[in-house]
């Protein structure tokens, strides 16, 4: 077998992988980046609204800081996240605007003087200054107290992707397209590469690596309607907990976005609400109001999502000929700013509709968008369990998100992420345990493992279709484990997915092409999926509580009393059916915030006895400093976070107003 | 530092173009020249005199003829040259393109090959021109261009030429505005619209006046061609002169 | 309210796609016809996909978006180069041909390797910001500014997804291999027009200053015809035409 040898191997070549490639290539290690598919076709690239960052330029952002979106991450999460963690990303994030802004980036920038903008369905007028003019503005997304998602136009991942792409070819990192990783390489403890499949020539190769990143994005092809990418299968995800050893965190938290365009589910941005377009219903009535009367359309995802499926079985949806829908109204916002910052709305609504959204409604329902869950690891980056292995970006649970994402955090996530990981990869690498000592025996075990399971999938004969498995997946999904969740669909969920595994291993083969063979890449991608997808239905089984964008409907409330605490799935025996799962407890007495009601949504939760405690903690710890501390000082106070950030991350964020 | 590319290239292209902008200019200007004889031959005659310089020198020098006969020559032979370039270069190439253009069916690349088929053609029909009026300078006139037009059977020549050339230089104005100055911003679909409306119609203008011109000619050859080289006299023309 | 044109009459499609794997020898380039049944706002992709879910499993393609953002489903279609993902059947007669994109490499049936063709351009064009001690750039302090009409021109020429369509639709890049394409002129539009990136007109025209770059392009016009993101790519040539003579001549 071929082996090729680097220091570093990346597993993905989104927003993630190539910052934290650029990272560890900068500081001097060798760097391979291997991809599904050309890198700047990765799915960053279908990112439209926007990146969270504080930068607080722009009138409606004014005032925004770390803090602000430390709480507002925080409560999204439902409390899920790892609120040290949130720390570093919120501090980082407006750091990572601005690298992107020197490397190329064309943010869309404040303009000095009077703009009209539509607020609650009325057009107001507001004024920016002269002082902001020309610094990077944002826009208002869900969940946020500011306006906080930095953007170009709506194309503000391609933007992004490609800047860090072009960044990348200068660095000379080289990108080995259209290549899967199948497997980690790994003796127990260690992760030394991955075993990969050239999807050109269907050839088995090894990487050998001091490190290996994970940064393979999403798994929302699991489900049948999901605005992801048709490559987002999550085999990062899938290849760790093959290792049995590696553990996905959180795989039941999986987030449905509002507005996807019916029938062929793709994404409509959020910032068509954050703009000020609305929701309506058969009676073009704007139902949001009523149910979220603070937030209204621009309540965090989860809450948004199950009001308009909500809205949909009290019998308000509109009768389409692909089922039943609501309508997206975004005409109010006019042609001319629809033509500037929506534009690739405008060009999906008139290629997949053949509607123009200046004069027609969208037809939107919400559909699978986000996986909160991923590859486990610590604040660095590194899976705590297996060593040199280490993930980023939505294949992560590095857990800012925890139990929903707020839009705009993601994106903001891989780059933040990639800056740090890239940073702890290299150190990894430099220190003695970077050392790697890998006998081509163990490689040629485990391409010998991999070589037989394809061979194994050519040969059986038990005449199941790998396509048609992967549709009942994808129902079963859909059907069982969607926004509103019970207890009885999550069983028959788990069940038929044992199923499925059992028949996934009897799948016949029509076509032996020579070369990639999709078919052949259809059908051990199932054989993954399934795992990925049991870890989701039987995580959500388990949960009996309901907790951002997991709700079940026979346990509605957040139950911090029991469930404050992560998921942590592992597959310790390849033939096993089930995950075997387990749990790691969210420790209050450390939380900057402590639980309490989001802002939005559902009120009552089951408060957990350290709460109160921790409140109390907290006003003692803060009474001393008094009313003339500064917000850093009261920060530092409660939950340092600035050492584990990497040096160079470290210093403060300058804002408009502050002294430099 | 990049390596560096020599400004061959740059002044090539321009050249090319100023050569294709000249001759377009000039053929325009020809036609009107040319189809005095629509006025009448002595229009056509006195305009004729005038190119060889009588107004200027009080008597007709036709070598004037022949020099811009010889400069017009190397104008073309300049612009073919680098139009040259662009032919497909190997049979490979050119059945590449035929594909592409079979299978594409796009108007403006069908335009572009229109050119270099009828730039092909001129290649051979502008020097069949020349060689007269650089050799005969002094055969230009109501009668002895008609005599050559009928008698002598230029008529063909002149048909495919109006055609290939006027076809040729309206398609390559409407490119030269599309090369340097294309249009931009929410109108420049409709821009290029007129643009090319707008070069039809000139194509039109200049086929019809052409022809016009050239049936008459044809008309005055037949009724002359008995008395074939005998030279027109306009009725207000000095007695000695031609 | 609902404008969404409705269709009442279920076709039945004949596509025909040209297969070739170049992976097996024994394949040669061939035509081969599949009847498919027309759904209600059937794509390309909805169709190929239920291809080669029920006929014939080893057809092989490239999707990843499906929502015309990715650039990755490029093909001639019925002649024409387009993104197959966001192209509606039922804008298409009833008999539809499909071929790769020509101008790359193949990889099978439908397959082309643009990536690999536009990394290529992108080492070769330098596509990105060229700036002393970027690496060193102060990310704490507040970003540089820049007006935000000159951010949305940037953009505007940001937007292509390098789906090759422009390769496709260049009788100059048929003929020849070398030529830089509308979308890497383009992109040189892209860089040029940013403050950040130092480079001068004298850098840009030892990229693109010969025939294999903007003076290759022979204005035939298929890239603005045919690109799906409606770039204005003749105005950005001819700009740079002009600023290249410029500087060259
Ligand atoms: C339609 C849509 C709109 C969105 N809009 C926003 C937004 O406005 N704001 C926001 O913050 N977030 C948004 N998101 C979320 C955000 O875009 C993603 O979460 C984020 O871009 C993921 O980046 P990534 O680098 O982790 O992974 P990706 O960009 O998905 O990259 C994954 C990479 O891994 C590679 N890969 C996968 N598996 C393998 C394998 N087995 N071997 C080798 N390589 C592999 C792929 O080829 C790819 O290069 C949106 C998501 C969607 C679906
Ligand atoms: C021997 C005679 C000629 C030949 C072989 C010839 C050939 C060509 C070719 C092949 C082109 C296309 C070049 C390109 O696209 O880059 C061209 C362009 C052009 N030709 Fe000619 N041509 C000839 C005579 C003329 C004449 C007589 C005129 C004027 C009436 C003319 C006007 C033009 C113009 C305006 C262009 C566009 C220039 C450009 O694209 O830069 N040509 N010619
Ligand atoms: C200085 C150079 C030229 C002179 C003096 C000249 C002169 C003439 C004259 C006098 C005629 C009338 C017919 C005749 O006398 O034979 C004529 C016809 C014509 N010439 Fe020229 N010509 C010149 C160059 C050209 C060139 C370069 C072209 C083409 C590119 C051209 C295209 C034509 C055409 C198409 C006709 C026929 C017109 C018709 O159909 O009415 N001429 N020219
Ligand atoms: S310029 Fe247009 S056609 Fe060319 S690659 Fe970019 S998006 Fe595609
Ligand atoms: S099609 Fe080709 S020749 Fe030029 S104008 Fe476009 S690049
Ligand atoms: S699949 Fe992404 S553009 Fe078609």
């Amino acid at each position: 077998m071929e082996i090729i040898y680097t220091d570093v191997l990346v597993i993905g070549g989104g927003l993630a992988g190539q910052r934290a490639a650029i990272g560890a290539k900068r500081r001097g290690h060798e760097t391979i980046v291997l991809s599904l598919v050309p890198a700047k076709r990765s799915h960053s690239a279908a990112a439209q609204g926007g990146m969270q960052a504080s930068l607080g330029n722009c009138l409606g952002a004014s005032g925004d800081n770390e803090d602000i979106h430390f709480a507002d991450t925080v409560r999204g999460s439902d409390w899920g996240a790892d609120q040290h963690v949130v720390r570093m990303f919120t501090h980082t994030a407006p750091k990572a605007i601005r690298e992107l802004a020197a490397w190329g980036v064309p943010w869309n920038r404040v303009q000095r003087g009077e703009h009209e903008i539509t607020v609650d369905g009325q057009k107001r007028t507001i004024a920016e200054s002269d002082a902001a003019h020309g610094l990077i503005t944002s826009r208002n997304f869900g969940g946020t107290g500011k306006w906080r998602a930095c953007y170009v136009s709506d194309g503000t991942g391609h933007a992004m992707l490609y800047t860090m792409s072009n960044q990348a070819i200068a660095a000379g990192i080289p990108v080995h397209e259209r290549m899967e990783a199948l497997a980690l390489i790994h003796d127990g403890g260690r992760c030394c590469g991955a075993i990969v499949r050239n999807l050109q020539s269907g050839k088995l190769l090894a990487y050998v690596a001091r490190a290996t990143c994970i940064a393979t994005g999403g798994y929302g092809r699991i489900y049948r309607v999901s605005t992801n990418a048709v490559i987002n299968e999550g085999m990062g995800a899938a290849i760790a907990l093959e290792t049995g050893i590696a553990s996905l965190g959180n795989m039941e938290a999986i987030q449905f976005h509002p507005t996807a365009i019916v029938p062929a589910g793709i994404l409509v941005t959020e910032g068509c609400r954050g703009d000020g377009g609305l929701l309506l219903d058969a009676a073009g009535h704007r139902f949001m109001p009523d149910y979220e009367p603070q937030k209204m359309e621009l309540a965090s995802r989860d809450v948004v999502s199950r009001r308009m499926e909500e809205h949909i079985a009290a019998g308000h949806g509109v009768q389409g000929r692909f089922g039943e829908h609501l309508w997206l109204d975004i005409r109010l916002l006019g042609k001319a700013h629809i033509e500037r910052n929506l534009r690739e709305v405008k060009e999906i609504c008139h290629y997949f509709l053949g509607i123009d959204p200046v004069r027609d409604l969208i037809p939107v329902r919400p559909a699978q968008h986000y996986s909160m869950g991923g590859i486990r690891t610590d604040h660095r980056g590194q899976s705590p369990q297996l060593r040199g292995l280490f993930a980023a970006g939505e294949s992560a649970c590095w857990d800012i998100h925890g139990f929903n994402r707020l839009g705009g955090n993601s994106v903001a996530e891989t780059v933040v992420a990639g800056m740090i990981v890239g940073d702890s990869i290299a150190d990894f690498c430099d220190s003695p345990e970077g050392e790697l000592q890998v006998s081509t025996a163990l490689v040629e075990e485990f391409g010998q493992r991999e070589r037989q399971r394809l061979a194994g999938i050519g040969s059986g004969n038990g005449g199941e279709s790998a396509f048609e498995l992967t549709r009942l997946m994808q129902d079963t999904m859909t059907g069982n484990v969607g926004i509103f969740r019970h207890g009885d669909r999550l069983r028959e969920a788990v069940d038929t997915l044992q199923e499925l595994q059992c028949r996934a291993a009897n799948i016949t083969l029509r076509s032996s092409a020579p070369g990639a063979n999709p078919e052949l890449v259809a059908a051990y991608r199932l054989q993954r999926m399934l795992k990925l997808a049991q870890c989701t239905a039987y995580g959500a089984l388990q949960r009996t509580e309901s907790r951002g964008a997991h709700y079940r409907a026979d346990y509605p409330r957040r139950n911090d009393g029991e469930w404050l605490r992560r998921t942590l799935a592992t597959w310790p025996a390849p033939e096993a059916t089930l995950p075997s799962l387990d749990y790691e407890a969210l420790d209050i007495m450390t939380m900057e915030l402590p639980p309490g009601w989001r802002g939005y949504g559902d009120k009552d939760h089951i408060a957990h006895p350290d709460t109160e405690r921790r409140k109390h903690q907290i006003s003692a710890a803060l009474a001393p400093l008094g009313d003339s501390a500064d917000r850093y000082t009261r920060q530092q106070a409660l939950m340092p976070f600035e050492h584990l950030l990497p040096p160079h991350l470290r210093r403060r964020n300058q804002r408009l107003g502050d002294e430099s | 530092m990049p390596k560096t590319l020599s400004a061959l290239s740059a002044r090539m292209d321009l050249l090319q173009s100023l050569s294709g902008l000249l001759l377009v200019l000039f053929i325009w200007a020809h036609m009107f020249f040319e189809s005095s004889i629509l006025l009448g031959e002595d229009a056509m005659y006195a305009v004729s005199r005038m190119f060889e310089g009588e107004p200027l020198f009080g008597k007709p020098y036709p070598l004037l003829v022949s020099a811009a006969g010889i400069a017009v020559f190397l104008l073309v032979a300049v612009h073919a040259v680098l139009a040259l370039r662009k032919f497909p270069g190997s049979s490979r190439q050119y059945q590449l393109l035929n594909r592409h253009l079979g299978v594409i069916r796009h108007e403006d690349t069908t335009l572009w090959y229109v050119q270099v088929i009828t730039g092909f053609c001129l290649f051979f029909l502008i020097p069949a021109h020349l060689y007269t009026v650089i050799t005969q300078p002094e055969n230009i006139g109501p009668y002895a261009s008609a005599d050559r037009v009928w008698s002598e059977r230029f008529w063909i020549v002149y048909a495919l030429l109006l055609l290939t050339v006027h076809v040729h230089a309206a398609i390559g104005v409407y490119r030269l505005v599309m090369k340097w100055y294309a249009p931009t911003g929410v109108q420049a679909g409709r821009t290029r619209a007129r643009l090319k409306r707008g070069m039809w119609c000139i194509l039109a203008f200049f086929i019809l006046l052409g022809t016009a011109s050239l049936l008459t000619y044809m008309r005055i050859g037949y009724q002359h061609a008995d008395s074939a080289g005998e030279r027109y006299r306009p009725a207000s023309a000095p007695v000695g002169a031609r | 309210m609902n404008r969404i044109p409705v269709q009442e009459v279920r076709r039945s499609l004949q596509i025909r796609i040209l297969r070739h794997n170049p992976h097996d020898p024994a394949s040669k380039p061939c035509l081969q016809t599949f009847e498919l049944e027309e759904a209600e706002s059937m794509t390309l992709f909805i169709a190929l996909n239920e291809i080669r879910q029920t006929m014939d499993p080893s057809l092989q393609f490239d999707f990843v978006c499906r929502a015309g953002i990715c650039g990755s489903c490029g093909m001639i279609i019925n002649g024409r180069p387009g993104l197959a993902c966001r192209t509606l059947t039922r804008n298409l007669p009833e008999c539809i041909t499909l071929a790769p994109l020509p101008g790359f490499e193949l990889i099978g049936d439908l397959s082309v390797n643009t990536g690999k063709w536009m990394r290529g351009m992108s080492e070769r064009l330098e596509t990105w910001v060229h700036q002393r001690d970027l690496d060193r750039a102060d990310i704490d302090q507040l970003e540089e500014r820049m007006e935000p009409d000159l951010a949305e021109r940037i953009y505007e020429l940001e937007r292509c997804i390098e789906c090759g369509c422009c390769i496709a639709a260049c009788g100059t890049a048929r003929m020849r291999e070398d030529f830089v394409g509308a979308v890497g002129l383009n992109q040189i539009m892209r860089f040029r027009l940013d403050p950040r990136d130092e480079r001068s007109d004298a850098d840009f025209y030892a990229l693109v200053g010969d025939e294999s770059g903007v003076f290759g392009c022979m204005t035939l016009l298929g890239c603005e015809d045919y690109c799906p993101k409606d770039l204005p790519l003749a105005a950005q040539i001819a700009f740079l035409r002009r600023r290249m003579v410029a500087t060259g001549a």
